[in-house]
This record gives C-alpha cells, sequence and structure tokens, in this order.
C-alpha cells in the first residue's frame, strides 16, 4: 500500500466525520421533501464518482454511462416481479454481474482505440438500449415497469447513502491510495511511457471501467426501487449521462471529492429550480452555464480551487478524444 | 534473470535486420546490431538516421515491419511493450514523456508499480536524493524545468531495476553538475550488472562513460568499435559530424 506521508490531515478527517454525523441525523432532522432531495443528491454524488473513475482518473470520456445505471435498474426490477420475486438484495450483485458483462463486451474492444470511438461506442450503447428496452415484453416496453412499492424514506436515504459512502471508499482506496491508482492515472497522462513502464494499459482500462460501469449499476438498483417504476427514457436516458459529466467537470474532474461537490450541488439547483417555476427548461441553462464557468475559468473544477498542485486532467481527456489513445 | 548457461553467453540485445519504414521514409533499413551483458554501448548517428525508432521498436512501443530482436535470449519482435518492459527492458522518450498531472515522487511510485513494488518508496526517496529532486518531490511533472524533466525521466528507468536500459539524450540539456551526477549513476549500475544502449549527440559523454560506439547513418548501422578507432576512421567521423547537428 501507498502510505502518504504523513501532512496535516486532521483538519479534512474532521471536516469528514461532521460531514457523516450531519448525513447520519438527516433524516430525523427534516421532512419527507428534503429527505427525498438528500436521497437524490447522495444518488447524484455517487454516480458523479462512478462516471468519474474512468472518465477523470483514466482519462475516457463515457457519453453513455446511463446505460449501466438503467441495466442495474432493469435487472432490479425485472427479478423483483413474478415470477421470480426475489429479495432486493439479492437483485443488485445480479445487476452488477449482468452490467460487468455488458462492460466487458462494450469495453474490451474500444477502449484499445482513441477515445474518440470509445465515447461513440457508449453513447451508441445506450441508445441501443433504450430501442430495446422500449420494444421488448419483458422490460415493458415503452410504458415501462412497476416494482413491489416499499414506501420507507429512510430505508431508500441509508440505501443511497451507503451506496455513496462505499463508492467514494473504493474510490478513495483503489484511485487515491493503491499501485492501480498509478497505473489509471499512468496512462491517462500517457500510455506509450505507461506501456514502457510495464503497465498493461488495455487491461487496467477495462478494470477500470467494468468498476465504473458495476458501481453505477448499484445506484441504478435502488433508484428503481425507490422511484418503484422506470421506463427506459427514465434510467437509458442520455440526459442522464449528461448530467453526471457537468457535475463531475463542475466538481473537478480526476479528484476525489469533485463529482460529490458538483453531484450535490447541481442537484440541488435542480431541485430548487423545480421548486420555483415547477419545471425544469432553466436546468438545461444551468448545465450549459456551469460547462462555460468550467472551461473559460475553472479547468480543474471547483475541487481545484482548494488545492495547491493542479491537476488538468480536462487537458488530458480531451486530448485523448481528439488525439493520442490506445494506438502506438 | 534466466541466466542459464547459454544465455549467459549471448549479448544481452541482438538485434538483426531491423525494417521499419514510415510511408517511404526508411526509419530503419536492417539494423544489425549487439550489446553485450554489463556493456555500455553508444549509439550515435546523424539527426533522423533511426535512433529513436530503433528504441521505439526494440521496447515494443512501435511493431517492426520485419526483423528479429533478442533480449536476454528471447526473441520480443513485435511483442507488447509491457510485456517487454516486464521482461527487464527499460527506455527513456527523448521528448519527455512523463505522467504530467502527478507528481515528481508519483512518477518515480508509477514506473515501479508494475513489477518491484516492495521497498519502492525507499528507492524513490533514494532516486529523488540522487537527482537533486527532493525539493520538487510534491510538485506536477509539468511543472518542471526541461533539465529537470530530462533527470525525472531518467529516473523512471532506473526505478524499473531493469537489467538493460535504453537512454536516449537523457543528459540533452542537462547542467554540467546533474550530467555528472547521470554518468556515475550509469556506471554504478553497470557494476551491479546492467547494460546500457545510449543515444548521445555529446562526443564528450560519449568518450567517457561508454565501452564501445556503434555508428548509424540512414537507418543502418555503419561501423562499430572504440571510440578511438571511431575517431580515427576519417569516413565514420565525415558521416558522424560531417553534418549539422
Ligand atoms: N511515427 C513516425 N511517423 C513517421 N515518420 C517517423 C516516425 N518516427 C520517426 N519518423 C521518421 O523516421 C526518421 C528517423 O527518425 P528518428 O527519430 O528515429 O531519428 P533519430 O536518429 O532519433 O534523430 P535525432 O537525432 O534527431 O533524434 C525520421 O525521418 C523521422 O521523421
Ligand atoms: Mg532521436
Amino acid at each position: 500500500m501507498a502510505a502518504q506521508p504523513m501532512k496535516s490531515r486532521w483538519p479534512g478527517l474532521l471536516l469528514l466525520a461532521v460531514i457523516a454525523v450531519a448525513l447520519v441525523a438527516l433524516p430525523w432532522t427534516v421532512n419527507n421533501y428534503w429527505l427525498r432531495v438528500a436521497t437524490g443528491a447522495l444518488m447524484w454524488a455517487g454516480l458523479a464518482c462512478s462516471w468519474n473513475m474512468l472518465g477523470g482518473y483514466a482519462g475516457y470520456i463515457n457519453f453513455g454511462h446511463s446505460a449501466f445505471f438503467g441495466l442495474g435498474a432493469y435487472v432490479t426490477a425485472f427479478l423483483m416481479n413474478d415470477p421470480f420475486g426475489l429479495p432486493f438484495l439479492v437483485t443488485i450483485p445480479a445487476g452488477m454481474v449482468v452490467t460487468a458483462v455488458f462492460a466487458v463486451v462494450i469495453g474490451a474492444p474500444t477502449l484499445r482505440l482513441r477515445g474518440a470511438y470509445f465515447a461513440i461506442a457508449t453513447w451508441a450503447f445506450a441508445e441501443v438500449l433504450i430501442q430495446f428496452a422500449s420494444a421488448m415484453d419483458f422490460t415493458g416496453g415503452i410504458g415501462g415497469i412497476g416494482l413491489p412499492p416499499f414506501l420507507n424514506e429512510r430505508f431508500f436515504y441509508f440505501a443511497m447513502f451507503g451506496a455513496a459512502a462505499l463508492t467514494y471508499l473504493v474510490a478513495w482506496a483503489l484511485f487515491e491510495h493503491s499501485r492501480f491508482g498509478l497505473k489509471v492515472k499512468a496512462l491517462r497522462d500517457h500510455e506509450p511511457a505507461a506501456e514502457a513502464m510495464g503497465i498493461n494499459t488495455a487491461l487496467v482500462k477495462l478494470q477500470t471501467f467494468v468498476l465504473s460501469a458495476v458501481t453505477a449499476s448499484v445506484f441504478g438498483a435502488i433508484f428503481a426501487y425507490w422511484v418503484t417504476f422506470i421506463n427506459p427514457k427514465s434510467v437509458f436516458g442520455g440526459d442522464i449521462t449528461d448530467q453526471m459529466v457537468v457535475m463531475v467537470l463542475l466538481g473537478g474532474l480526476g479528484t476525489l471529492w469533485g463529482p460529490a461537490i458538483g453531484g450535490v450541488a447541481l442537484f440541488v439547483v435542480n431541485r430548487l429550480i423545480w421548486m420555483h417555476w415547477g419545471d425544469t427548461a432553466f436546468y438545461i441553462a444551468v448545465l450549459g452555464a456551469a460547462i462555460v464557468l468550467v472551461v473559460l475559468f475553472l479547468p480543474n473544477g471547483i475541487a481545484g480551487l482548494f488545492v495547491r498542485r493542479k491537476a488538468n486532467a480536462l487537458e488530458k481527456a480531451a486530448g485523448k478524444l481528439v488525439g493520442g489513445g490506445g494506438e502506438r | 534473470m534466466s541466466a542459464s548457461a547459454q544465455a549467459s553467453a549471448e549479448p544481452i540485445l541482438l538485434v538483426r535486420g531491423l525494417y521499419k519504414h514510415f510511408g517511404g521514409i526508411k526509419a530503419t533499413n536492417g539494423v544489425d546490431l549487439a550489446v553485450g551483458r554489463q556493456e555500455i554501448a553508444g549509439l550515435i548517428g546523424p539527426n533522423g538516421c533511426g535512433k529513436s525508432t530503433l528504441f521505439s521498436l526494440v521496447s515494443g512501443t512501435v511493431a517492426p515491419d520485419k526483423g528479429e530482436i533478442r533480449f536476454d535470449g528471447r526473441a520480443i519482435a513485435g511483442m507488447s511493450a509491457h510485456r517487454i518492459a516486464r521482461l527487464g527492458l527499460a527506455r527513456t522518450f527523448q521528448i519527455p514523456a512523463l505522467f504530467d498531472n502527478m507528481s515528481v515522487t508519483e512518477n518515480l511510485l508509477a514506473a515501479a508499480a508494475e513489477g518491484h513494488w516492495p521497498g519502492a518508496w525507499e528507492r524513490a526517496a533514494e532516486t529523488l536524493s540522487l537527482l537533486k529532486l527532493e525539493h520538487v518531490a510534491d510538485n506536477r511533472a509539468s511543472d518542471l524545468s526541461g533539465g529537470q524533466q530530462k533527470l525525472l525521466e531518467f529516473g523512471r528507468a532506473v526505478m524499473r531495476q531493469a537489467t538493460l536500459i535504453l537512454l536516449d539524450e537523457v543528459t540533452a540539456g542537462v547542467h554540467p553538475n546533474i550530467r555528472k551526477i547521470i554518468l556515475e549513476a550509469i556506471a554504478s549500475l553497470r557494476e551491479r550488472g546492467v547494460s546500457f544502449l545510449v543515444i548521445e549527440h555529446d562526443m564528450e559523454m560519449v568518450r567517457s562513460v561508454c565501452d564501445r560506439i556503434i555508428v548509424m547513418d540512414s537507418g543502418r548501422v555503419v561501423t562499430s568499435g572504440a571510440f578511438e578507432d571511431i575517431v580515427r576512421n576519417s569516413e565514420v567521423m565525415q558521416t558522424y559530424l560531417g553534418r549539422p547537428q
């Protein structure tokens, strides 16, 4: 394990403890509406982190990440209904396995190519799943599919909280404090050099992609059970991926806490806009403004304002999209 | 390493009839050469004669069109770069190919991430102090000066604990004091059994560190021998020094 030289990390740990205590106490301090907002915020923070695993740490932009969120949601819906009637907790690992298989099938051929090919392949995959889920009977077609209702807001809050906490713990351990993270960041910054250091870049990219996809599927599973009804657009829709991307860019690409900051901030703005205007058309403009803000003024996102050593993962990811990549 | 009696009789690196053409450019056009065990071989030749391309072919960064490459007794032509690296071959890039967004220390650790991980932190600390990079250990690699980037490029190759290291103009643009440190490091690694193939334009450096010189021109090896013999051979010097460098 890569133990970092001990700097003063107590202020950070203290802040983390305060946030954790506040999050645990939250269900007893706010009403149901705000509890649902908090549940959603945790989900988006977790989803943004899952997208950032590949997009931020490895520099490969995934424009179809909603596919994996949706796969988790549909597997849970499918298995909880007749004739299976499986318990919710059993459906989560099932969704993870299905998602992993699809991620390998999509990622193995495309992650060797330039980032642009991977971006197009993932985007197309999500679109195909929308069409597929709309056309099939066992998915409920375009009308969607219901799940056995379980109306316990605190349960879903803690489920999302647990999943998000686990996601960030995995990201922290794997990408910030292990050899694996060094390999991932090395290939993001220079693939031929990483190869020359003995790193099997194709394998490391695929492992990262599968982890990222499987994580998203867990949030999809909880989401489906929480909202008790899903349809192709509501879980595979491109707008889901769009939001994750903007959340990560705003918070800080390739940073641990950036996705949490961006995810919570944008989702809360979304809900406030909805409360005041009853629709979220204006939210699209907010997303656009956030992108402009990042590109012009905050290449390292909000998280970049707080660190001394600036990273510019954005440049690397953009480079992979248009230029360098797996080819040599 | 797999030092069977037969393998140890063989040179650490053997290249036969190696070709790589980029479109109409014959970057290497039938290269033959060998590097002995614990040898420091210098590779010289005019700009564009195919030296760096040869490194890319040997290290697997670029696949050859045709030809044989044997490293430590194994045929490696066309093998993927990470597999060749894991066999114990390290290289540097002429244009520093650092992990820009990672710190100097992380760059060194990443070089050890696949392979010799135990003790990597200690070795990274030693390498930092050897190359006088301690004061920038936490800086982002892309914030280093050109000379410091060259040093880090060298440091990463050292971290690999390789048996053969290919150095592509690693002292170009480096301060003379630091250059001395690199030369000493090369000599001491050789004492520990490491072999080197070194591309260098600085003839003084070639003279002081290399056991033998290999001269390339237009994608081929034209001659090789001791520095003094090469210098005495006026035709070779014309090939090498007669053109603008
Ligand atoms: N990837 C590539 N695509 C096309 N041409 C290339 C490529 N790599 C090298 N070349 C060409 O191959 C020839 C040999 O280049 P190489 O870099 O090997 O020369 P060199 O001996 O290292 O020169 P220098 O001393 O200037 O570093 C040059 O004409 C170069 O332009
Ligand atoms: Mg060169």
